[in-house]
């Protein structure tokens, strides 16, 4: 037995050891909800579906207008579209897992109760549907090379740019899940469309689909404050450097501020860093806040209907 | 003395007699099926706050997210104002969705559903209730959407038939919730697949119905879609009406031949629903799976 006080390494190693188990148990539960009832072939169809139509509304708009600006713009609306993608799932995955398992499964205050960590079992359900909303994006990207016009060059990719600023961006999405989650928590049972609501306000202010330079001041100003728009930013200028940029550009209020046209790679990636850490911060404040709440107001097996 | 079952207006005290009901009371109890199915609709709104900043202010500046990319192509405005109507009108097929089609099934997940099939009224009672507190919400959403994004982006409207206008916008509630209440009968039996099929049935729907742009641009393909999706038909048909003689993509019909689209619309789904329903509660008494959830 281990005195009060005293330290204990292999404590320490074994809750690290339970942690990870908890979260690959959470990730191959989330796999199997989201998968298990169908054949391959049909899950692959409606996964890719939603990304390949939003990228195809994008670019049948800019047929519809036409010009020489829109050839320019289809590979920036395509990556951003198939990004968005995995935005969308990752920000719902973790909300979803909630409201599945209080409305739908009735789980919620069982998987509370369990010896497992809470948020670490969250986030194992949120990676498995962030996952799917990654195939998705994936596909979408390819479809885009191989229909679409988007330009692809695999020596001219700038590969460390692309992994850092996807691993940087993929763990905001998650904290974005996190903080959407702290949400739904608190919120009745059509809360299920909630977090496309705020990934459909997100996407204005990201940079997913067009330049932030159009945007007023003040809106840019936010967009540049919320780390998604760095991520593709650096994603996009790391796929093909020829992409304009969402971030700077003529008359931007990046322009403004450093006098710079646009931003480099460096400055993208530490963007990126400073604000995904500031989101990470805020969505583990209020997920502690909201789980409070939630056990204090009896939220945890609350069901609802309309 | 008055029993209850008199307060009622049935006919008799024992069961044979009580159950025997005429065709007034038959009608009662179905409008009051409907209205009950539809108040948690309509009080809902009251009772949960953040759906405002959720369901009004967000959808708009998802819009928002479309009209400046038109903006950043220099497109005409009238661009602008089509993915203005076009941000208004997905607030009925996003209910559409996930509180008509999706509802059975989570409803039966809640264990409602069985109390619905038991209760003596006609399970298109529910459905017209659904579907009226749908509308309702969803219409102040639209409104808001419509309102708000209009004032922010100066959008003007060109409307030369108002009476057109208003008969293209109740035909497509109707076919759209028409639709939904046939969604609904297939999405009980689809079970697990529902969630995915909800997230199937928007942006691909938005593709193929012209959201954000003439539907005629899309060629065979919108045509077709016209011709069956109500989404397509009623986005056409107000697209012209609202912006006129703006320089659009023809290849459409006109608005009158689209009205009467919609109505068949209407029509038909409401009764395929009808005939639905039926078949799929007897489909489900006999495989046992009225009650079985999570499946």
């Amino acid at each position: 037995m281990t005195a009060i006080g005293t330290v204990n390494p292999g404590a320490a190693v074994a809750v690290r050891g339970e942690t990870l188990r908890s979260f690959v148990t959470a990730v191959r539960l989330g796999w199997q909800m989201e998968a298990n009832w169908t054949d391959p072939l049909l899950f692959f169809i409606y996964s890719v579906a939603k990304p390949v139509a939003a990228a195809l509304i994008l670019v049948v708009m800019l047929q519809v207008v036409g010009g020489s600006a829109t050839v320019q713009y289809r590979g920036f609306v395509v990556i951003g579209t198939a990004l968005w993608a995995i935005v969308t799932s990752g920000v719902a995955g973790l909300a979803q897992a909630v409201l599945e398992d209080r409305e739908h499964y009735r789980m919620l205050k069982y998987v509370y109760v369990s010896p497992s960590e809470f948020l670490v079992v969250l986030l194992g359900r949120g990676v498995a549907r962030l996952s799917v909303g990654a195939a998705g994006g994936v596909i979408t990207l390819a479809i885009g090379v191989v229909a679409l016009g988007v330009h692809f060059d695999p020596g001219r990719i700038d590969w460390p740019i692309l992994l850092a600023s996807t691993a940087i961006g993929l763990a905001t999405v998650v904290a974005l899940g996190v903080l959407m989650a702290a949400v739904c928590l608190q919120t009745r049972q059509e809360s299920w469309q909630y977090p496309d609501a705020v990934a459909g306000a997100l996407f204005l202010v990201s940079g997913a689909v067009f330049p932030l330079a159009i945007l007023p001041m003040p809106v840019q100003a936010l967009g540049l404050a919320f780390p998604l728009g760095w991520w593709i930013e650096g994603f996009r200028r790391a796929f093909d450097p020829g992409n304009p940029s969402a971030i700077g550009g003529a008359g931007s209020l990046f322009q403004g501020v450093t006098g710079q046209l646009i931003p480099s790679n460096t400055e993208v990636l530490v963007a990126l860093l400073l604000t995904g850490a500031l989101v990470t911060l805020a969505a583990a404040v209020a997920f502690r806040f909201s789980l409070r709440r939630a056990k204090d107001r009896g939220l945890l097996d609350r069901t609802t209907g309309s | 003395m008055a029993t209850g079952l008199d307060l009622v207006g049935r006919s008799g005290t024992d069961p044979r007699t009580a159950s025997n009901w005429n065709r007034r009371q038959i009608l009662l109890t179905n409008l009051r099926a409907i209205r009950g199915r539809a108040y948690p609709r309509y009080r809902g709104l009251f009772r949960e706050k953040s759906w405002v900043l959720f369901e009004i202010l967000l959808p708009f500046l998802s819009t928002a997210a479309f009209v400046f990319v038109y903006r950043a192509l220099h497109a005409p405005e009238q661009y602008v104002g089509f993915v203005v109507v076009g941000g208004a009108m997905t607030a009925f097929w996003i209910n559409v969705i996930w509180m008509m089609a999706n509802q059975l099934y989570w409803e039966k997940s809640q264990g409602n559903l069985e109390l619905y099939f038991a209760a003596p009224m006609h399970f298109m009672s529910i459905l017209f209730g659904m579907a009226l507190g749908g509308m309702f919400m969803s219409t102040t959403r639209a409104l808001a959407v419509l309102v708000i994004a209009t004032t922010v982006f100066g959008v003007s409207f060109a409307v030369e038939q108002w009476l057109l206008v208003v008969a293209v916008f109740v035909a497509t509630l109707a076919a759209l919730y028409g639709v939904g209440m046939v969604l609904a009968s297939l999405f009980l039996v689809w079970g697990r697949e529902a969630y995915h099929l909800g997230q199937f049935f928007l942006e691909p729907v938005y593709f193929v119905s012209g959201l954000n742009f003439p539907v005629a641009r899309l060629g065979l393909l919108g045509a077709l879609s016209v011709g069956f999706i109500p989404l397509a038909t009623g986005l056409d048909a107000m697209r012209q009406l609202v912006f006129s003689g703006a320089p659009f993509p023809v290849g459409t019909p006109p608005p009158a031949v689209e009205l009467g689209i919609l109505l068949v619309m209407a029509v038909v789904a409401t009764l395929a629903a009808r005939w639905m329903i039926i078949s799929m509660e007897r489909r489900a008494r006999i495989e046992g799976r009225l009650t079985v959830r999570w499946q």
